[in-house]
């Protein structure tokens, strides 16, 4: 126990001191693991909103609401309906009314509703919400409602059919240039802790040399690096974890609204995944860095 | 040649036909063999670069020797892996013409240090550090900083420091080497003190008046090799070699 407790208080006392001892250098370690942290939390999360939002929109795929002009009789509305009705690759038609698409407007996660107070009227359309059998339909019947004059043309409905693919299209960029941004800055990130470990070895080749005199064991004269690298690792790991973790709501929030028609929502089971696989992530960039700065260095 | 006593069982130290090529080429050691048994003290004499520095680094393996065997407390240094090196370096206490002290710790700091990086337990350190400090007689300066010291306290608190271990050989690499005649006397006295307590002591040195007056063991080495070997020999072999 004594001996133990004497292994892991030399090492840590060693490990604090040699990381104020060569100060700037150290600072330098920790920013670079912070960037890079930080880039790896905010990538995991962007990936992840935009699955929710491609989970969601494939959910809301076999429908359109074909928005109609304010001036429709609610008696054409009906007989469009019907008209809808009646064909056979549609499923089912809803008519939602200007109030109930406020209603529903205001449902949204992140809308302050005295926006749509101060604007007086009710600005949204009223609309025949769509549902068809088969998703590839929705195309040509997008098409056929366009023309009656029924229907806004501002826009007409919310038919999108490449949105899905879009947003795929854009996780899969987001990812692959994130994954290269990453991969880069843990190369350069383990490269200037394994320079920052190697400095501290310099500096202490003194105390090393008795050390070895003296009959210390190879694992004790390197602990305390080991023990620098990780400190490195959690410090840039803390920060880059409090930013992203107090970071991620307010970001939620604002983007919300900014971007009203997108279903981004706030994850906190998945920002906890984030937040424990940053701080992981810190600790093994700070011990393969020591472990690389003591491993040729304390050989004799 | 060497004066024939009952030989010990084992020798503590043994050298058989040792040779030592440094990298660069340089020949340190030729061809030596040399027993020491325990309780022993041996002066290793010879000119600057004659090989008394690489002998000593020898049998601490901080080098290996390029041929011939080393056997140091009955081990194979050859064989010996390097994990189990720490141990073996605990057995032996060494000192250096320049002390190699901590000059950021105390007089005590640096005599626990040993200790400390060794994985002694802790309460343990306090009263072997002040036993060895009143071994080497600097009870009182525990608190005092290397540069503080005269050159003789300096080397006392390096044999304090390797002294912690209680080790069973102690080597000196010219430990009176930056000290004046006076101080080096009190350091001789200081390893012969030592060497009472039952260590084998093994000093190299050139200090030709302290080897003259003690009358000891004397190995002398010239360009690597051992020119003589004799019991209470001096620092030169007699002028005149008459039967
Ligand atoms: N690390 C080394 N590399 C190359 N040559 C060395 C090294 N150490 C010592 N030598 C050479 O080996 C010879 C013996 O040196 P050394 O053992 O230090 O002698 P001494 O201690 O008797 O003065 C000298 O010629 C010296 O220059
Ligand atoms: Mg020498």
């Amino acid at each position: 126990m004594h001996r133990l407790w004497n292994r892991i208080d030399f090492a840590f006392s060693s490990a604090w001191q040699n990381f104020w001892r060569n100060a700037a250098v150290s600072v330098a370690s920790v920013l670079i693991v912070w960037v890079v942290l930080l880039a790896l939390g905010s990538l995991l999360l962007v990936l992840h909103s935009l699955d929710q939002i491609v989970a969601i929109e494939k959910t809301k795929a076999s429908a359109i609401s074909v928005y109609l002009a304010d001036t429709t009789p609610l008696s054409s509305a009906m007989d469009f309906k019907l008209h809808l009705e009646q064909d056979p690759r549609v499923t089912n038609v809803a008519y939602v009314s200007k109030d109930q698409a406020l209603a529903r407007f205001r449902q949204l996660p992140a809308l302050d509703p005295s926006v749509i107070d101060t604007l007086g009227t009710n600005p949204l359309p009223a609309s025949l919400d769509v549902t068809v059998r088969d998703i590839r339909d929705l195309g040509a019947i997008d098409q056929e409602v366009r023309n009656s004059p029924l229907v806004d043309k501002s826009p007409a409905t919310n038919y999108e059919p490449n949105v899905i693919d879009k947003i795929i299209l854009l996780a899969r960029v987001a990812g692959i240039a994130g994954l290269v941004l990453i991969v880069g800055l843990t190369g350069l990130s383990v490269f200037i802790i394994m320079l920052t470990i190697r400095t501290a070895i310099y500096l202490r080749r003194k105390e090393i040399e008795v050390m070895k005199l003296v009959g210390a064991t190879d694992w004790f004269v390197r602990w305390p690096f080991i023990v620098e690298g990780l400190i490195v690792g959690v410090a840039g790991a803390a920060v880059a974890v409090l930013i992203v973790g107090f970071g991620y709501r307010p970001a939620v929030i604002n983007l919300q609204s900014v971007l009203i028609f997108v279903p981004l929502a706030f994850d906190p089971s998945y920002l906890r995944i984030v937040l424990a696989a940053m701080l992981g992530f810190g600790l093994l960039l700070g011990s393969v860095g020591s472990y690389l700065g003591v491993r040729r260095f304390l050989k004799q | 040649m060497r004066v024939a006593t009952v030989t010990p069982a084992a020798p503590q130290i043994s050298l058989d036909r040792v040779q030592k090529t440094y990298p660069n080429g340089t020949v340190a050691l030729r061809d030596v063999t040399l027993q020491i048994p325990k309780q022993d003290f041996v002066f290793l004499v010879g000119p600057s670069g004659a090989g008394k520095s690489t002998l000593v680094r020898l049998l601490i393996r901080e080098e290996k020797a390029t041929a011939g065997t080393i056997s140091v407390e009955g081990q194979d240094l050859s064989r010996l892996k390097r994990r189990h090196l720490p141990y073996l370096r605990r057995k032996i206490g060494m000192v250096f013409q320049d002390f190699k002290l901590l000059p950021n710790l105390t007089v005590f700091q640096n005599v626990g240090f040993a200790l400390r990086v060794t994985e002694g337990a802790l309460r343990h350190l306090k009263p072997k550090v002040e036993e060895v400090l009143s071994i080497v007689g600097l009870e009182g300066k525990e608190n005092k900083y290397p540069d503080q010291l005269s050159g003789g306290e300096q080397q006392r608190v390096a044999i304090a420091r390797a002294l912690v271990h209680d080790p069973r050989i102690f080597l000196a690499d010219e430990p009176t080497g930056n000290l004046d005649p006076a101080t080096s006397w009190e350091i001789i006295q200081l390893l012969l003190q030592i060497n009472a307590r039952g260590t084998t002591v093994l000093m190299a040195t050139h200090n030709r008046e302290i080897v003259d007056v003690m009358r000891r063991r004397v190995v002398a080495i010239e360009g690597g090799q051992i020119v003589r070997d004799e019991d209470a020999g001096g620092y030169h072999a007699p002028a005149l070699e008459s039967h």
